[in-house]
């Protein structure tokens, strides 16, 4: 017996409800303000892109499906990753978003560590010397005592 | 789901209320780049090719006005599309940084 694969025609044109739910809800889109837009390129293949923050809102991530192929692609035509399942791409998508924040938690470590290091060198003086008075006065009270 | 506001296709794009300026520029920039690969002759696949890009959708993200076409690789875009890179790359910084183009050239005619 001849078993003949039929192939599933790709999807064309803009963006089916279908995958704008799937990168909805795998990229959390509109999280925090994002914003995101939709686009055609000239030959009628869908492209979804992430913007950055205002005044830019520059893209940082486009996801775009050309032949049923989907393609991530940074701001700057990086080709991150592409795939046919939409969901796999998607997935690389957040990862790739949550890479672009870890500047930001480099910052926020490195004044809390400043902070640190600042009200210790303010506090350390103060409780060396505290510890002195108490090393210095406590025999004399404990003979009053 | 936050959709783009008020879904309107404007030149292969579905976009919202007043842009901000720095988008409204990279529009333009993108209407220019689209002409300019028009008077070449190319397709963005053509333009992506020629460009050594494995898809053309990079070059659809800059027409389209999300993007800018990185300084790096101004020259290769210029050449393509057989224009003279230093004027291309001005030209690109009145949409791309137009104060440094003011200060630089004066205000655009």
């Amino acid at each position: 017996m001849n078993v003949i694969a039929f192939q599933r025609k790709p999807l064309q044109g803009a963006w089916s409800e279908t995958e704008l739910a799937t990168l909805a809800d795998t990229i959390n889109l509109g999280h925090r303000g994002r914003e995101w837009e939709t686009g055609i390129t000239e030959n009628g293949d869908a492209q979804l892109y992430l913007l950055g923050p205002q005044p830019e809102q520059a893209c940082e991530l486009c996801v775009s499906r050309v032949d049923g192929q989907y393609i991530l692609e940074d701001g700057t035509g990086r080709l991150l990753f592409e795939h046919r399942s939409l969901p796999l791409v998607a997935a690389h998508a957040r990862t790739a978003l949550r890479g672009t924040r870890w500047w930001l938690v480099a910052r926020i470590v490195m004044v809390w560590c400043t902070i640190r290091h600042m009200l210790h060198d303010e506090i350390e003086p103060l409780m060396t010397e505290g510890e002195e008075l108490l090393v210095h006065f406590a025999p004399q009270l404990a003979a009053f005592v | 789901m936050k959709r783009g506001e008020n879904q309107e296709d404007f030149a292969g794009v579905q976009r919202g209320k007043a842009l901000p300026e720095a988008r409204q520029l990279r529009k333009q920039a993108g209407d220019w780049l689209k002409a300019r690969r028009a008077e070449a002759g190319l397709s963005q696949v053509d333009l992506a090719a020629k460009l050594g890009l494995k898809y053309y959708t990079f070059i659809s993200q800059v027409e389209n006005g999300f993007s800018r076409v990185p300084t790096e690789t101004m020259e290769a875009w210029a050449i393509q599309l057989g224009l003279e890179p230093a004027a291309f790359a001005k030209h690109l910084l009145v949409y791309y940084e137009p104060e440094l183009h003011r200060l630089l050239f004066g205000a655009p005619k």
